[in-house]
């Protein structure tokens, strides 16, 4: 089939970049990369891009398409032909380019290195056989333990984007990933670290990267799970977390968000003068209900008892987002439907966004 | 000079990763290098599951695992080697586990162990399908946890040779640019296999045996060269691997006429025949009209959904991407592939070549613990059990050696023929060389070999060969060049060739992977219970012979 | 079509508009509010991280809540809310034994069990297409003039899209569609699916600002009249923290955010009263002008 693609060529040390267009004839069964390949083998060996297992478990292919990060391998390039699309690659986002769609990926390791990636047994000598863990347990992390660390997750996260040191969704996976495993005893101090400024409470909860992740990760529900252990353990100093406990402490008296208070009771009296400003502008507009009898929703007594209820059952922390794995993962995706209309081929970033170092 | 180490390895994927683990922790200063990012190496694409006699499943021990071992070797595997691999394994599983690999559990909480091809127990210990991927991970982390030098993407070309030593390794900067050399009092190679000879491959791109050659070159002979597998289940037409795993958990084998074929060829083991035997098995049923669009089908339907889900979750995921096929419902077309080099680069039991400082370590070494047949499984054994055994060995060498030496001239040498290869201008780009190579490879040199096409493909080697002499990179850039390192890659593997050709001709018998139905279909121990060995002189491979080491067990008839 | 209405807790509370003009709008299109009102907060993001055992409750009793007025659909008009929910729903349903651990809970404390037998929907995903869609085009009557209406979906009524499916997550085109349903012109830019940063706007307002500049500025660049969000959150980050933005930029956006049941009430002839345009921070005024409202 005839295959036709634009991708942008970048020289990553004076930062020009030229969007050019290639055609050439691929077979039916040819994924993005293989198209790469004939380009690169045939018409311009200049082309820059990683590659190596062509099959979605090592990691290196990982680049865009129209503004939105794959895996190049595990793009199948018939549906795209077949609607008559001229897909645009270019490189990941939030990571600095070497050059075409090769980015530098020191950023994103020291982001891993920086969590302590590796297990804390807490001892040692280790003993003579395996540790018995059960496969319950093991499961806590089945999905952070599939992460390829292709970077797919850390080029469309928007939290990243306006704060380039937020440690991001495969360092919070991976941090994770050994809060989770029954055998590390580090939990108390991995938490600390991941809920400070640009940690945890971070994360802006846009859900690209678990749109993005290739393999299922959901790093999103696992910064949720770290989120949830955090507070558990009683680790509640960030606002974030005080935020979202007083989101807690709201349904089980008044059912509905109690926001008039929500800034004096996370942030105190001075931070709450501080926004002085803003507040008596939300107060002009009746954005902010004044002091006073607070509408309660009905039946709020049955909130109560069930928190009382269920923190009596041991599904605290991250079980409570494990526990609902199963369900999820029975989903069968289908196709979206949808409003029916002519798209037009402005299609969202195809100028890629500047990547900050 | 860039730097000098104690110990230098080449390869960074499990063989390479543990190599430097244990070299480091006995007090050496050690580096990786490799041409890719470590976790990006191929052994991360393993799925099946890593060998040992843990006992978790069965009542087993290391004297059935290594029985079994030389059995499916068709008894050309060393049984000395064997018999460390096997001894040494349970422990070096339970190390993995301490390090935090993510293994799937038994009711009780250990290492759960499946059945696998020609295993007398279920002795395969498994992370659901994707065992190499949570070994790489695991390795890699204590690397950083050890924060060991490692030189990523750096392209290593050549090895430094003075006094009749290995002294280190020239490299080309993938990502800057420029030739460096690096200085080690010991070298360990494990820069894993060459499936990219083949057409149809599990393996990645970067599997182009680099490390065989680069030892070729300096005169270290490579063994068994003739023997790849060919794994059975493999999809068409890329070669992308479906795990025996499958069949471990008790998927079937079917013909075009739905039959389960292989009550033909190995009625007691069935889908769990050795790998050879099901892959010339499969090519009959292919050759004689019983495939279906050149595969046969591999049925997970009656496992049901629930257990594919949750232990064959990768393999779905592959299926459905790459062969448009949801396993819960159809079957999965495969047919074979080549897989892994059960040849290499000729070392003995603690990973040393002739070579002084040289070592090897993992796929790309000849132990030989796989002899012409491996185990699946049985690779991720070696690579952990050889890494560590080879960087042991090496730092102990290391420690007790104190110089370097690299010769300026060495350096100067290879910047002229590097200045050779990028100035030209007019020539063959290198797809066409290596495209021609994969296909006839595939043709002539594949499950069944005959005489006359291995003479062919003798020729058709040569030919390459001489048209490699004026092949073209077209990027002459220093930044991220991997049109250069591509084009090497293509010299690395011509070679190769040239020695698995030569080393198939000589062994006139059946035996193991090395398949010759039409001339020679029986074993032949009386002659040729030895390992073909390779030397490069002159240019061109030189044949040699070397005896198989027998322990405990005499050869017998090999039928499953 | 009769619903069972789940308004969430900012059309409660700060978001009293978004509630009115719904009330106001719904019944033009023939759809019939059943409001719920023996229900909580559906937790946001927040009581998910925090307490997420608590989490999966507190949306099931609103799904049993929901189910046990005979409808079949449970309409959301809050990005977050429909999120939450469709979560909970996909996990109760797909899994018999999680589901009878929550009933039992449910039951325990006076709440009907829940059957996994009702579907939770955005009040967008029931005009933009199909009869929704066909009612809506005779109900906008009056037309939006052709103003120019920069559309902004936000994160959670599109990812992840495997919970949601409405449509493609990075081409939607509901918003767009329904737009020109009003008469309006419908206005692209790459920022209308980015993250508007309401969920860290007071824990990193820094790096929220740094989102929200995204849209409101291409929108502004892209010479919006307006800007139309399903999510009253959204909404907030967008109407009320706008004038944030003056301290980062130096500009002064003056870009007014609407409320999608407000687009489309302007196009019904919904009454002012209803609309309650003077709820926002952002003056509305230029748009009514254009409108010759």
């Amino acid at each position: 089939m005839d295959v036709a693609l634009k991708i942008w060529r970048v020289d990553g040390e004076t930062g020009e970049r030229e969007l050019k267009t290639y055609e050439v004839e691929a077979p039916e069964w040819a994924c993005l990369l293989d198209v790469l390949d004939i380009i690169k083998d045939r018409h311009d060996g200049t082309l820059a891009y990683r590659k190596s297992c062509r099959m979605m478990i090592c990691g290196s292919c990982g680049m865009r398409m129209d503004g939105r990060a794959i895996l190049a391998c595990k793009e199948r390039m018939k549906p795209i032909v077949e609607r008559g699309h001229v897909p645009v690659i270019s490189s990941m986002g939030n990571l600095p380019i070497v050059k075409d769609l090769v980015v530098s990926m020191d950023p994103f390791w020291d982001k891993i290195r920086a969590i302590k990636p590796w297990l804390d047994p807490g001892y040692d000598e280790a003993p003579e056989r395996e540790r018995i863990v059960s496969q319950k347990e093991m499961n806590v992390i089945a999905k952070e333990s599939l992460c390829i660390m292709c970077g797919c997750c850390v080029s469309e996260c928007n939290a990243m984007e306006a704060d380039p040191d937020f440690r991001g969704p495969a360092a919070l996976a991976k941090e994770m990933r050994f809060v989770g495993d029954a055998r590390d005893q580090d939990d108390v101090p991995r938490l600390n670290t991941v809920n400070d400024e640009h940690g945890v409470w971070d994360c802006t909860r846009c859900y690209f990267c678990n749109e993005r992740c290739p393999k299922g990760v959901d790093p999103r529900d696992a910064i949720a799970k770290l989120g949830a252990e955090s507070v558990k353990q009683g680790i509640d100093h960030d606002l974030g977390a005080k935020h979202a406990k007083w989101f807690v402490v709201s349904s089980k008296t008044t059912g509905w968000l109690r926001e008039a208070e929500l800034v004096p009771k996370t942030q105190g009296i001075i931070a709450a003068i501080k926004e002085t400003k803003l507040a008596l502008s939300l107060l002009r507009h009746g954005k902010l209900p004044p002091p006073g009898p607070i509408h309660v929703a009905a039946e709020v007594d049955e909130a109560r008892a069930l928190y009382d209820l269920v923190k009596s059952q041991d599904r605290d922390g991250a079980l409570g987002i494990v526990q609902g794995e199963r369900g999820l993962a029975r989903i069968e995706h289908v196709e979206a439907e949808g409003a029916h209309r002519d798209v037009p081929e402005v299609t969202p970033s195809e100028t890629p966004t500047p990547a900050e170092g | 000079m860039e730097a000098t180490h104690d110990v230098l390895v080449v390869g960074a994927g499990l063989a390479g990763m543990r190599a430097a683990i244990e070299a480091h922790d006995l007090g050496a200063d050690v580096a990786l290098i490799s041409k890719i990012h470590p976790v990006r190496s191929h052994s991360g694409a393993a799925e099946g599951g890593i060998n040992a006699a843990l006992g978790n499943a069965s009542d087993d021990d290391p004297e059935k695992h290594a029985y079994d071992t030389v059995k499916g070797s068709d008894y050309l595997g060393d049984q000395d080697a064997i018999e460390i691999l096997c001894n040494e394994a349970p422990g070096d599983v339970y190390q993995l586990e301490h390090w935090g690999a993510i293994f799937s559990r038994t009711e009780d909480g250990r290492i759960a162990q499946r059945p696998f091809g020609a295993a007398g127990e279920p002795r395969t210990a498994y992370a659901a399908d994707i065992t190499g991927h949570v070994l790489i991970h695991v390795l890699y982390e204590q690397v950083m946890k050890r924060d060991l030098r490692t030189y990523e993407e750096f392209f290593a070309w050549k090895l430094v040779i003075d006094d009749d030593r290995c002294q280190g390794v020239i490299a080309w900067d993938l990502l800057n640019g420029g030739l460096k050399t690096i200085g080690a009092k010991t070298v360990i190679i494990a820069t894993g296999g060459a499936g990219r000879l083949y057409q149809g491959t599990t393996n990645a791109y970067a599997c182009t045996g680099d490390g065989m050659t680069m030892a070729l070159r300096v005169g270290v002979p490579l063994k068994d060269m003739e023997m790849m597998q060919f794994h059975p289940t493999t999809l068409s037409p890329t070669g992308v691997l479906i795990t025996e795993g499958t069949r471990g958990e008790g998927a079937y084998l079917l013909n075009s006429e739905s039959e389960r074929f292989l009550k033909r060829y190995a009625p007691n083991a069935m889908e769990l025949a050795s790998r050879d035997v099901i892959s010339r098995a499969e090519q009959t049923e292919i050759d004689e009209g019983r495939g279906v669009d050149g595969s046969v089908l591999l049925d997970l339907r009656h496992l049901g959904a629930e257990k594919i889900l949750e232990r064959l979750h990768g393999t779905r995921e592959l299926a459905m991407t790459f062969a448009l096929v949801d396993p819960i419902h159809e079957p999965i077309p495969v047919r074979p592939g080549a897989h892994y080099h059960m040849g290499g680069i000729d070392t003995d039991v603690d990973g040393k070549t002739e070579l002084e400082g040289l070592y090897a370590a993992g796929e790309c070494a000849c132990v030989s613990v796989h002899g012409a047949n491996r185990l699946g499984g049985n690779a991720l054994m070696e690579t952990i059990t050889y890494g560590k055994r080879s960087g042991a060995v090496a730092a102990d060498w290391a420690l007790t050696h104190t110089t370097v030496a690299v010769p300026p001239s060495v350096e100067s040498d290879a910047q002229r023929e590097l200045k050779t290869l990028l100035d030209r201008g007019d020539g063959e780009r290198p797809w066409r060389i290596r495209d021609e190579l994969a296909k006839t490879m595939h043709e002539n040199f594949g499950v069944f070999r005959r005489e006359k096409q291995m003479k062919e493909q003798e020729q058709i080697v040569g030919y390459l060969r001489e048209r490699y002499e004026s092949v073209v990179v077209e990027d002459k850039g220093e930044v991220f060049n991997n049109d250069l390192t591509q084009a090497l890659e293509l010299g690395f593997l011509l070679e190769l060739a040239d020695c698995m050709v030569v080393s198939g001709l000589a062994r006139k018998e059946s035996r193991g992977a090395h398949a010759r139905p039409h001339d020679y279909p029986d074993r032949d121990d009386e002659n040729y219970l030895k390992h073909t060995i390779v030397r490069w002189i002159g240019g061109r491979p030189v044949l040699d012979w070397k005896p198989v080491t027998i322990t405990k067990w005499q050869p017998e008839e090999r039928k499953y | 079509m009769k619903v069972a209405y789940y308004k969430g807790c900012l059309a409660s509370l700060s978001a009293k508009e978004l509630d009115s003009s719904t009330q106001a709008l719904a019944p033009k299109l023939d759809i019939e509010l059943d409001e719920l009102d023996a229900v909580t907060c559906c937790g946001a993001g927040d009581i998910h991280e925090a307490e997420p055992d608590y989490y999966l409750h507190l949306n099931a009793r609103i799904l049993a809540y929901g189910a046990a007025t005979g409808a079949d659909t449970l309409m959301t008009i809050c990005n977050v809310c429909t999120l939450n929910l469709r979560q909970a729903n996909w996990q109760l349903k797909n899994d018999d034994e999680l589901r009878e651990r929550v009933n039992k809970n449910l039951q325990t404390v006076g709440v009907p069990a829940y059957g996994g037998n009702i579907e939770v929907k955005h009040f967008l995903w029931l005009i933009a297409e199909g009869d929704g869609y066909e009612k809506l085009k005779q109900v906008a009557h009056k037309g939006l003039k052709g103003l120019k209406v920069a559309p902004f979906y936000g994160c959670q009524i599109l990812r992840p899209s495997k919970l949601l499916g409405f449509e493609d997550p990075d081409k939607p085109h509901s918003l767009e569609a329904i737009i020109d349903a009003c008469g309006g012109e419908a206005i692209d830019y790459p920022a209308k699916i980015k993250c508007c940063g309401f969920p860290i706007i007071q824990a990193r307002e820094d790096t929220a600002l740094g989102e929200l500049l995204q849209p409101i500025e291409q929108a502004t660049e892209a010479g919006a009249d307006a800007m139309v969000t399903p999510c009253p959150l959204c909404h907030l980050s967008l109407d009320a923290w706008q004038s944030k933005l003056r301290e980062r930029t130096g500009r002064d956006f003056h870009m007014p955010i609407l409320h999608l049941s407000q687009l489309i009430g302007v196009a019904a002839g919904v009454e002012d009263s209803e609309l309650k345009f003077k709820r926002h921070v952002v003056s509305v005024q230029p748009v009514l002008d254009k409108l010759e409202v």
